[in-house]
Order: C-alpha cells, then structure tokens, then sequence
C-alpha cells in the first residue's frame, strides 16, 4: 500500500467531511422542498396573500406558514442527528450493549472465548493500542463482525457466536485484523457520524407516516365547516414520507458508497497486517458457503450496516445499496487464483488444539540490549501499519509473561495491583513510602497483592511494561464508576508519593489514565484544531528539549536538540533549559499536539525519532517512552523490533 | 388557531415522545446488559474457586482422615453452590436464581470456615506446602469475587435505580423490563455489620 497511516488519517477526516457538506446540501434541499411545498399548498387552496401585496398590499404574516414548515422542518432533522449522536457519545460499549452483544470477560476459560481473545490481544500490542473489550453476540449464527468506538481509547470488536466457533484460527485472525485496520484507520468515528446524520432524514419519514396515520384515522368522523383540516395533515405527512425516503434512499447510496472502499481498503490492511491473504480469504470464503452468510437477525442491525465485517443486511436489488463490495470481488482481490467456487462442507476447527502460541523466534529470545537505530529512525513509517512480524513478536511476548502476572492483569481485581506495582520505585526507601500512601487510599487486600505481585512484575523486561498496560485496560474497564474513583485517587497518590517520578513511569501513567478516563469521565473525542506547527512552537520545542535533556548531557543536549530541529526548518523551535522541562509541562504540550492534522504530528514524531537517535544508542526504556510519547499523541506505535523489514521513506 | 400551529405542536410533542422513549429504551437495555456482562466477572472468579475447593479437600483428606464428616459437608456444599452458580448464569437478576446462589455460597463459606478452623488442631496440615499455597489462593479468589461482586451490586443499583426513577417507571414495563434486579449479597457482608456479643456469664 502507498499511502500512511497518517495519510489514512486524514482521508477519513476528509471523507467526513465531504460526508458532512453532502448531508448539509441535502438537509438545505430537504427544507426547500418542503418551504416550495407549503407555497404551492396555499397558492393551491385559492387562500393565497402571499403574492398579492402588488394588488391588495404586502401582507408579511402570511409568510409565516412555509417559513415555519421549513423551520420545524430543519430543528427535526438537527435534533433528530444531535439526539441520535449523544446516544452514541458512550462510544463501542454503548453501540455494543445496544446490540445486545455480550462482554467476553479477558480472563475467560471457555477455549473458544479464549483464542478470540488471545487473537485480539496479540492484535492490539501488535498495533500498540489498548486492548478492546471483546463482545460476543450470542445467538448469532452467521460469520460477521463489528469494531465500534470514536478512538482506539474506547474501541470494541465484536464477533458473532458463528465467527467465534466456524473459523480456523488464522482465518479469525484475518477477521480481527480487518476489525482493527478500522480502528487504526480512523472510520470508526466516521461510521458513528454517518449513523448520526442519517438518522435525522430517517427520522423525517417516521413522522410522516406516524402524521399521515393519525390524520387518516381522524379524518372521516370529524367534518368542521371552516374547510376541512385532516386533508392539510394527510398532504403534510404525505410530503415528509416522501422527502423521508427519498433522503433516507440517497443518504442510504453515500453511506454505501463510503463503505465500500472502506472495506477494500480494510481487507488490504488485514493482509498488511498478517502477511497472510488467505486468512482472511478463508473467512470470506466460509460466509459465502454457509448457509446463513453474514445475515444478522438482532433488529437494529441495519442502522450498524456499514459497521460489519461483511454485508450484515440485505443489500437491495442491485448492489448500489450494498455497504460491502460483493463476496467475490473482496475474494478475488485476495486470491486472484479463485476458482469461484466456496468449500462445500467447511470442517469445524478443533479450537482446543489451536490455543497454544506458537513456538518463538523473534525479539525477545534475541534478548539484545538497544533498538537498532535504524529501525527507530524509519519507525515514524510504522505508525498504525503493524506486520506479522509485530503479531508475532506480541504473541511471543504475551507468552513470555509470567501466567501470575498474565491471569491478575486480566482481572479487574488484579489489574489495579498490577498497575500499582509498575508505578513503584526500585529505591526500597521511597517504595516504603509509596506503599504507605498505598495504604491509606485503598483496601488492605489490594496492598497485599500488589506486594505480593511486585517481584514478578520488576522482572518482566522494559519492553513489556507498556503493553502490560494495554493488556490491562479492558479489565480496568469494567470497573463502576465509584470503583474507578478509588483507584485514581490512589494512582494519583502513588505517584505524587514518588516526588521525582521517573520519565518511563510517567508515561506509563499518562497512557494508562488516557484511556481509561474516556470510559469514566465525559468527553468529548479529541478534534483537529491546528492546521500548521506556527504557532506551536513552545509545545514542540517542550517536547524536543525534554527528550534532549533525557538523553544527553552537557553540550551534547545542545547539539542532539538542534540536529533534531533541522527535520522541522520552518519553525524556530526554542530549546528550553531544564528547569522549564518538567513533566507537567510536557503532558500540557502533548496534549496541544494531538489536535494538529495527523500529518505534522508526523513531523513531530520524526523530529524525535531523529532525536534520540542521535547519540547512536537507543536504550530500550528510551524507545518505550518514545513509543509511549507517540501514543499519546493519537499515533499508535507498534513493538520497534530488531530485524523486521524496514519500511522505505516515502 | 390556524390548522398549522396545531399540525406544528403535535408534530413537536409527537416527536418529542418519540425521541424520549427511544432514549428510556435504549438505556434500559444498556443498563441491563451492563450488570449482566458483570455477573460474567463473578461467574469467572467463583468458578475458580469452585475448582480449586475439590483439591483442598484433597489435600485435607491425607492428614484429617478422622473429619470426613466436615470434608464431606464441603464437597456437598459446593456442589450446591456449582448448581445455584449455572442458575444464575442463565438469568442474572432474576431475584429466585440470585437468592439461591447466595444460600448455597453462604453455606459453602460456613462449611469452608469449620475446615480451616479445624484444620488448626492439624500443625503437619498447616505446615503442607500445598495447603497453604491452595489456601492463600482461595483467600485471594474472595477477594476478587467481593470486588466483582461490588461493581455488580453497583450495575444493579444503576439499573434499578433508573427504572424506578420518574418517566422511565411509566415505560419500564411496556418494554419489558418489569422487575428490579437483585442485588447479590453474601451472608459475611451481614456477619460484619452484627456487633459481637459479649457475654459476662
């Protein structure tokens, strides 16, 4: 594939908004149709004054009526969009649970439930972003699957009991890879807007037919002498259905046509990131053989359409409506030597025998020190586009976990011990105060497990310490809003007990809270705000300063700072002295940075990336916080390997 | 009042109705699943307790062979609770199931209780490796269950709370959703509150 992750980015911004003017054009021409209406009924019931002010004077009150159609007209549709977006503010959960998808608990020991985890899991490290909650959809037979959410923050995949249980492992793969390239992709957001404002015409033709109903109903046994009122009600409703459906029929033709090249381009990602076209092909070629295909039965299925991993409702006759591109196309774009024809009697994979990991081979057992340089340098590349090589590496590492530390982080319970015992400090000293302030905000039990977990976790490898993270936080998610509370209060408290709280730490803390805090607290998806770096140049200088601070010492901060800086030529960043480079100040830029266009946060990452590469040695915990720091700034970052491909610079 | 002003509000209050009724709809089911995917959190957490009880026991059995009566209550008693456990699972919420599974658990914790404290007459018992490894496990699995059990009990609160509370309770029933959920309560949660009884006899 040619393009980026950050040009990916950008495209789906771009989509809604060409999605969004389209709609606006619409909704004008909806509110004509109806005020150009309303002007022909009147002029039609020979009542007419609006013309008539050349002859018998202006009378302005008569404009009233098509002017106030138009109007309710307009706060319909608007509200009938804001009402249905707030609804879905919740993000995957809320669309999950409205669907009636069951949550999949992450320390599931059900073997089918498991190696869907598993896959997910290997999945989301591969990326580097959290793990998302995984839903099941139970009584559902058919093969087809869902990523929902407005970031990877709050994302969740969902899976049909069928998807769970039909395929082979590899096959499932392919499936969560497609979810995921959604997720990376950033059309997700784009598929709950499209939901949104679709909603609003939809929501036109209901009334309209619930108007025209009430009117006919009436109409026959009350008869005034001032004319008759119902024939108003029954042309009123009749001109919304009509404008209803023909809304929702053309609102229907750009969703489907925005889809389907999204899902080309998802497919095409799903073998990017697998290295495995007949993973996926194998999962589509299992729909087309089975009986029951793709086809959902819950009811609100159809306003989700677009979402699926393949054609979720009946596509219309011909294929225009269709949200996916037909079974065979997606197929044969996949696997050119296709004969056409779907397996006959698919065999039921024996899931069992398919749990263990595979046999290791590559980045941890190399057990090398330092990132090669290179691979840090060309990582900007890399950004939302893992390969195998990452899932593998992910898969590998998962299993190298210790299974005490792997079965408490994927527990609620256990979880935030797990968390706490990241955030302590190897000076015995200040891990004693740290467990007094541990104390003093959190049950005894917690205490005690996190002292017992400690030990294990110190030994875990640096490079571990960020996914662990991201292996706890669906856990974490299924906290109450109270229990949630308590365990940031107490985070907090930990790491103000440590008064220099360690650069790596930090990040761990910031990525942790970053995601979780959605779940938890309002707000809002964060949204573009800067176009160009101009008037950014202290946040980006904070950045750079702080990483050259970090790294060197004495005149090198200078040098290594200003090497960096040449990567950004038209901005004169300011290299800030020490004092000024404190953590505070670097979360405050971080987060000004992630509202600029994805493709200057390219810059940024680069620039750092030149950074510490600089003095020719990159320490693991220095790619970690640099992995961290991309993280934070909405670019997920996966595993920097030793000894995968690297990509080539555009 | 011209036809229009009144086509205009009862378009407004009509689609009004409709907007908050497919609001109260789609939150009670939210709700609902919401408590009952944290039920799932506690059926994981019990039923690895359920596991682990058979090899405490087995364990037990080498070194108190004169108390097979108390062994033989706990195998019992978590027979009973694996049984109240699949009842629940199939409906979470549903105020017989939970009931249920909270007689059997309370009776699993009394029986389990009487084993450890008799397990302390037993010091080559307490000093099996096995024991206190099988032993330290169980504590911790309580603790997980007490916690998963909170954030349940707060799922339910949520739940029940928005059905009673004002418009919601009109629709509640229309949609289906006629009964409150039950809160899962354990008996020690209520042995903590009781003041201990101090005699002077």
């Amino acid at each position: 594939m040619s393009t980026n992750f950050y040009q990916r980015q950008s495209d789906a911004r771009r989509t809604t908004k060409w999605l969004v003017v389209v709609f606006i054009l619409a909704v004008i021409a909806i509110v004509a149709t109806v005020f150009l209406a309303t002007i022909g009924l009147i002029e039609a019931s020979g009542k007419s004054q609006l013309f008539a002010h050349s002859a018998a004077g202006y009378s302005p009150r008569a404009w009233n009526i098509p002017l106030g159609a138009g109007g309710i007209t307009l706060a319909l549709i608007a509200s009938g969009t804001l009402f249905k977006l707030a609804q879905l503010r919740g993000g995957g959960t809320t669309v999950a649970e409205n669907l009636g998808a069951q949550r999949v608990p992450q320390n599931t020991t059900d073997p089918v439930e498991r190696r869907l985890v598993n896959v997910v899991e290997e999945m989301a490290l591969a990326s580097g972003v959290p793990v998302p909650p995984v839903y099941l959809l139970k009584n559902e037979n058919a093969i087809n699957a869902f990523a929902a959410g407005y970031s990877p923050s709050d994302a969740v995949v969902a899976v049909t009991q069928g998807t769970a249980e039909q395929l082979t492992r590899d096959q499932l793969q392919g499936v969560v890879a497609h979810e995921f390239s959604h997720i990376l992709n950033g059309d997700m957001r784009l598929n709950i807007r499209m939901i949104g404002v679709l909603h609003g015409i939809l929501l036109m033709g209901l009334i309209g037919r619930m108007i025209f109903r009430i009117a006919a109903h009436g109409g026959g046994n009350r008869r005034s002498s001032k004319g008759d009122p119902t024939i108003y009600f029954l042309v009123v409703g009749l001109v919304l259905i009509v404008i209803g459906s023909l809304g929702t029929f053309f609102g229907g033709l750009i969703k489907a046509a925005v889809s389907r090249q999204r899902e080309f381009l998802a497919d095409a990602s799903a073998v990017q990131f697998t290295r495995n076209p007949e993973g996926i092909a194998g999962a589509l070629k299992r729909i087309g053989a089975f009986a029951s295909g793709s086809r959902l039965k819950n009811a609100h299925a159809a306003e989700l359409s677009h979402m699926y991993f393949s054609q979720g409702v009946w596509e219309g006759f011909t294929g225009l409506m269709a949200t996916h591109p037909p079974l065979e196309k997606r197929i044969l774009a996949l696997d050119p030597q296709w004969d056409g024809k779907y397996p006959a009697l698919p065999e039921i994979p024996d899931v069992v025998t398919e749990l263990s990991t595979p046999a290791g081979m590559v980045g941890l057992a190399a057990g090398a020190d330092e990132v090669p340089l290179e691979v840090v340098r060309r990582s900007p590349e890399q950004v939302g586009a893992p390969t195998e090589i990452h899932r593998e590496y992910a898969a590998e590492l998962i299993a190298s976990l210790p299974p005490v530390i792997l079965d408490t982080v994927r527990e609620p319970y256990g979880a935030r011990a797990v968390m706490f015992s990241l955030l302590l400090d190897s000076n015995p000293e200040i891990a004693e105060q740290q467990y007094a302030s541990l104390s003093e905000n959190i049950s005894s039990d917690v205490v005690d497990l996190t002292k017992k977990i400690e030990p294990s976790v110190r030994t875990i490898d640096p490079r571990a310490r960020l996914p662990l993270v991201d292996l706890s936080l669906p856990a974490l998610r299924t906290m109450t809003s109270e229990q949630y509370r308590n365990f940031s209060r107490a985070f907090a408290k930990l790491v103000e007990a440590d008064q220099r709280i360690a650069a790596f730490e930090w990040m761990l803390h910031s990525v942790l809270l970053r995601h979780l805090r959605p779940q938890f607290e309002p707000s809002r998806p964060p949204r573009v705000a800067y176009y160009s770096l101009a008037r950014l140049e202290k946040e980006v200088g904070t950045i750079l300063s702080t990483l050259a601070n970090l790294d060197n010492t004495g005149k090198r901060i200078e040098t290594s700072f200003r090497h960096a800086a040449k990567l950004l030529p038209d901005l004169s960043i300011p290299l800030l002295p020490v004092s000024e480079c404190t953590l505070p100040a670097l979360q405050r830029a971080l987060e000004t940075l992630r509202t600029v266009t994805p493709k200057h946060r390219y810059r940024i990452i680069e620039a750092a990336a030149e950074l510490i590469c600089y003095d020719r040695d990159v320490s693991i915990k220095e790619a970690e916080l640099f992995r961290g720091i991309c993280d934070l700034l909405d670019c997920p970052m996966p595993p920097l390997l030793p000894g995968q491909p690297i990509t080539a610079r555009q | 009042m011209s036809p229009w002003i009144i086509l205009a509000i009862i378009v407004g209050i009509g689609f009004l109705l409709l907007l908050y009724g497919v609001g109260i709809f789609n939150h009670l089911v939210a709700l609902r699943n919401r408590f009952q995917n944290a039920f799932s959190q506690i059926e994981v957490q019990l039923k690895r307790r359920y596991d682990l009880i058979p090899n405490l026991v087995e364990v037990a059995k080498g070194y108190m062979s004169h108390e097979k009566g108390t062994l033989e209550a706990v195998i019992n008693a978590r027979n009973q609770a694996v049984g109240g456990l699949q009842k629940a699972a199939a409906s979470p919420g549903d105020p017989k199931a939970m009931q249920e599974l909270a007689a059997a658990e309370t009776a699993l914790g009394g029986t389990l209780g009487r084993l450890f404290a008799l397990s302390e007459a037993y010091p080559d018992l307490k000093a099996n490796q096995n024991m206190a490894q099988l032993t330290e496990e169980l504590t911790s699995t309580e603790n997980r269950v007490a916690f998963a059990r909170q954030a349940y009990n707060d799922a339910v609160t949520a739940y029940n709370t928005y059905r009673q509370s004002f418009p919601p309770v009109f629709f509640a029933n229309m949609f289906g959703h006629s009964r409150d959920a039950e809160l899962l309560e354990f008996a020690d949660s209520e042995a903590i509150a009781e003041a201990p009884k101090v005699s002077f006899e």
